[in-house]
């Protein structure tokens, strides 16, 4: 009898994630091109509050780290944790709350940003009541991919599964401790914490946004889309176990390199990039291990540019998992905190590793989804070098930008005076700034075509009739 | 801080209730980790856990029914 994965599982919901991740894939980055314009023409923001950077701003990265990237998190969980299992989502009820409430605390955010109500912590701007509405959906998802979990026919839980569990688990933990907070009214509330402890808790949330939504959360990703990408296991499942739990022990230890030179005691600074620089091994680990997985197929990069964007992506994983050490190291940080130079390193975590490979699984989901080939494997080649060539000319610009930066605000003349003033630098930083915007130009113009073939795509699916056939086969046993 | 033991010298009295459930709780992690290295690399586990590499791959071995063969 034939089987069909459609009956067998909830594939719906994660068909409606994976297109709304493309959608807010190009929204979130033309928020952030927009702004980086503003930042080189800075009559762009038209003299009015609603678009000025300030604003634009936090709603740029909640567009593409929890719009784009939650959405990419929740497909490929969804998707993964049934395939992996051999089970069915534990609830589809839940799954479709975890949709809608996810995509209202997006349009939250869309409205509340630019009108300036924020809590005024990064990458945590949002107002106690979404944050409210944030715990309760992230929870909905989290339990039910537990409980699918619990419900698998396989004895073993498959590595992808635990990355994605890690998560899940730490993200409650980080966000409902980060967002303690007195409400003064609807949209007012200060932190619990004052001082230099809110200046610790909140790095210690954003730091591991970082290391475990925008990581280990893709690294959950990466651990099942390249094996099956390239059509061949993971090099080593013994390396991906320790790389788990490496990475589980050694990030939560992290935050306090973002505050290297302030009120925080010295020590958290030196711990703090004691354990970085000790995370290079466990991260150069997994992205050794999802590259060698093509060891023997290296020829598949010619022809395969869906596995093109995924072995990029673990590219620019390693290199971001090895200058972020370097940055919190006091000597180096004494130059590169509050220059470009962070700039540049986020972006080439942010668009090389998290954008690359979740842009790899969602084009591999899409024809397993709609049950049909991509519209058009050129533009796929054509959006694979517009998002690397994008990519990389930001990350140089922001380099030169945030170096020189350093430099010039730490040199003095003979007598010990500075010898640029603070507007000498700003002016010096234009040309960069400019050449920043026309990198993320490129790398949007590549999420345009990405969403263009998407949409061809499943209208390709739905005149053929594929999906509804699909649909209609016997389900699986 | 000019000599290496300075880096090493601690004020056991001065140690607070929190101070020690933290140290503890590290060095019990530390020894955890230690252990999952052994569990993981011991020569004995290779081909038990090797053998997990293949989970992704079970389900194409069935008849997935999509019409393009795509697993």
């Amino acid at each position: 009898m034939e089987a069909s994965l459609e009956r067998k599982y909830n594939f719906d919901v994660v068909r409606w994630f994976t297109i709304m991740a493309v959608v807010y894939l190009v929204v979130g980055a033309s928020v952030g091109v927009y702004i980086a314009a503003e930042l080189a023409w800075p009559a762009l923001n038209l003299d009015s509050p609603y678009l000025s950077f300030g604003r634009l701003r936090p709603l740029h990265t909640n567009a593409v780290i929890f719009a784009f990237g939650g959405c990419t998190l929740m497909a490929t969980a969804f998707y993964t944790v049934q395939r992996t299992c051999g089970a069915r989502l534990w609830s589809d009820k839940m799954a479709w709350f975890t949709f809608w409430g996810w995509n209202l605390v997006i349009v939250l955010a869309v409205i509340t940003l630019p009108l300036g109500l924020t809590q005024s912590k990064e990458y945590a701007e949002l107002e106690w009541p979404v944050d409210i509405l944030i715990a309760v959906v992230w929870l909905s998802f989290t339990i039910n991919f537990v409980m699918t979990i619990a419900n698998r026919k396989s004895s073993h839980i498959y590595v992808s599964n635990w990355f994605f569990l890690g998560m899940m688990i730490m993200i409650v933990y980080l966000h409902v401790v980060n967002s303690l907070a007195i409400p003064v009214g609807l949209f007012k509330s200060y932190s619990v914490f004052s001082g230099v402890q809110d200046a610790m808790i909140q790095w210690w949330w954003g730091h591991n946004a970082v290391g475990f939504y925008l990581t280990a959360g893709f690294l959950g990703i990466m651990y099942y889309f390249v094996p099956k990408q390239a059509g061949r296991p993971i090099y080593s499942y013994r390396l991906s176990v320790i790389h788990f739990w490496a990475l589980m022990f050694g990030y939560v230890w992290l935050g306090a390199h973002h505050l290297q030179y302030t009120a925080l005691p010295d020590w958290t600074g030196s711990l703090g990039a004691a354990v970085s620089i000790a995370m290079i091994i466990p991260s150069w680990g997994g992205a050794v291990n999802g590259m060698m997985t093509l060891s023997g197929a290296w020829d598949r990069l010619r022809t395969d540019y869906v596995l093109r964007f995924l072995i990029i992506a673990l590219a620019f994983y390693a290199m971001s998992t090895f200058e972020g050490p370097v940055m919190s190291l006091k000597t180096v940080n004494a130059l590169s905190h509050y220059t470009d130079w962070t700039i540049g390193h986020v972006h080439s975590g942010a668009l090389g590793w998290v954008a690359g490979i979740s842009i790899g699984a969602i084009y591999h989901l899409m024809t397993r989804l709609y049950h049909t080939e991509m519209f058009s494997v050129r533009l796929i080649n054509f959006h694979f070098w517009t998002a690397t060539i994008g990519t990389v000319i930001y990350i140089v610009a922001m380099w030169v930008s945030g170096i020189m930066q350093g430099l010039m605000w730490r040199a003095y003349d003979e007598y010990g005076t500075l010898a640029y003033t603070f507007v000498e630098s700003v002016d010096a930083m234009h040309p960069y700034y400019a050449m920043r915007t026309v990198g993320g130009a490129i790398f949007l113009l590549g999420a345009v075509v990405m969403l263009f073939n998407i949409l061809m795509t499943v209208r390709k699916s739905l005149s053929e009739g594929s999906l509804s056939k699909a649909r209609a086969l016997p389900a699986a046993a | 801080m000019s000599r290496l033991s300075d880096y090493f010298q601690t004020d056991w009295q001065a140690m607070t209730t929190n101070d020690w459930i933290g140290t503890i709780l590290t060095v019990v992690i530390f020894l955890l980790m230690v252990g999952a290295y052994f569990y993981v690399f011991r020569p004995k586990n290779r081909e038990k856990l090797e053998a997990m590499k293949h989970i992704p791959f079970e389900e194409d071995n069935e008849n997935t029914g999509d019409p393009h063969g795509r697993k």
